[in-house]
């Protein structure tokens, strides 16, 4: 344990260390992955299915505010889509206009759920999301996980129902359209999912923040299954098909993800916790400390045995 | 002191650039761009929900009464405008007042710093 808190700690230094030159870095992975990953999943539009656009689009996004890679990764989207159907451009177009317009002028900082989450569910772990915003967010991050949900079901039910809608070109404008929004509409699997997440959420914040001792590892269980319970309960509702396997694996994969995030975020020593009391003029207190776990890097000291000889003045000498 | 450095770097720049407007104008100039954020997004999804009925408007639309229909619509928007503007409300008198007692605090602490460097 010590060894790992000794390797937190020095990936803590690195980081304030180098955190100028890393930012731009994680930016560049960040935006280069999502726009990879839209390319891959929805690249119909070939002028922007050119890694070399990608990478210009990238660099640029690493020097901007994090917000623009949503903003460039959502102009994908669309495009990607105006290529394949208007339709499909138009619904999406204002699916984003509502979300930036509505909710994320209260929360900008939510956006990024918005890009992890479709990251997320190709990676098989989008539970890690509710659980990590549970525990780091507050109850209305169930918005913007919510909407991150929403984009990611928009963007597979788009890309899964391309060979339908471009046979249907024969078909008139507002068919097309009724597709694309009852796909979205009633897609029970979303909206099961939707409604999972923002539980989770609910639960997970409620429990981390009550004054008990492990509380987040009770929280980030607690809000685990409860999240497979209702997936599970609501397929047997809905019968929405879900994979019950991929669900536990996913789940328990999240978890681990969850608990690495607690131990550079909150991890506590529960074996020293103090309790106090006292007063002031106008409230009494009653405090509970619970002490951070911390060590410090073993610092390396350089001991030089042989004083480095200086060089004699050679051209005094020499004069 | 590295606290407040932060704190001026980070939410401080924020924060100070709220607290530059008087309480009500603040508030009144983040509910006027609520308000054109919600009507922008309301006829945004009007259109569409018009488009995805489209076949059906266009066979009742000599049946249907235009008036009544307008006046609905105005009615949902005005209810959409007026929860939406609640909603932006709360959260931006308590951006305001956030700002203000943490710009206190800083403030505060500003002075105990220029307190401790005269000494």
């Amino acid at each position: 344990m010590t060894s790992l808190l000794v390797v937190k700690q020095y990936i803590k230094n690195f980081i304030n260390k180098y955190e100028v030159y890393l930012k731009p870095v994680l930016k560049l992975i960040l935006a280069l992955t999502s726009l990879l990953m839209i390319n891959s999943r929805v690249g119909y539009m070939h002028r922007l299915d050119n890694m070399s656009i990608v990478l210009i689009i990238a660099l640029m996004c690493s020097f901007m505010p994090m917000n623009f890679i949503i903003f460039v990764a959502a102009a994908f989207v669309v495009f990607h889509f105006y290529a394949l159907s208007l339709e499909c451009a138009v619904v999406t177009l204002v699916l984003f206009l509502v979300m930036f317009l509505l909710y994320f002028r209260f929360s900008p900082k939510d956006t990024l759920v918005v890009l992890l989450l479709p990251i997320c569910f190709v990676l098989k772990i989008p539970y890690a999301v509710p659980l990590a915003m549970g525990l780091l967010g507050t109850p209305a991050s169930a918005v913007s996980v919510g909407c991150g949900v929403m984009v990611t079901y928009l963007i597979n039910y788009i890309a899964d129902s391309a060979t339908a809608l471009t046979a249907m070109e024969t078909e008139e404008m507002t068919t097309r359209f009724r597709l694309v929004i009852d796909g979205l509409i009633n897609n029970k699997e979303m909206l099961l999912t939707i409604a999972a997440f923002a539980v989770t959420i609910i639960i997970v914040y409620m429990i981390r923040r009550l004054s008990i001792d492990h509380a987040w590892t009770i929280a980030m269980i607690t809000g685990a299954i409860a999240n497979v319970m209702i997936l599970l309960v609501g397929d047997l509702l809905f019968d929405t098909n879900v994979s019950i396997i991929g669900i536990f694996i996913g789940t328990i994969f999240s978890l681990l993800i969850v608990k690495i995030l607690e131990f550079f975020v909150f991890h506590l020593d529960y074996s020293r916790v103090e309790k106090v009391q006292f007063e002031d003029d106008e409230y009494y207190y009653y405090v509970k400390a619970v002490p951070k776990i911390t060590v410090a890097t073993p610092s390396r000291t350089v001991k030089r045995i042989n004083t480095p000889r200086k060089r004699s003045g050679g051209s005094h000498s020499k004069r | 002191m590295t606290r407040m450095a932060s704190y001026e770097e980070h939410e401080g720049k924020k924060d100070i650039a709220i607290i530059h407007y008087f309480r009500s104008d603040y508030i009144g100039f983040q509910m006027l761009k609520s308000i054109i954020a919600v009507t922008i997004s309301f006829f945004a999804l009007f259109g569409v929900y018009v488009f995805y009925n489209f076949e059906e408007l266009m066979q009742e639309v000599y049946k249907m009464d235009l008036l009544d229909f307008g006046k609905s619509v105005m009615i949902l928007y005005l209810c959409v405008v007026g929860a939406y503007g609640v909603v932006a409300y709360v959260v931006f008198a308590c951006r305001y007042s956030r700002a203000r007692k943490s710009l206190k605090h800083y403030y505060d602490n500003l002075k105990k710093l220029s307190g401790m460097h005269n000494k």
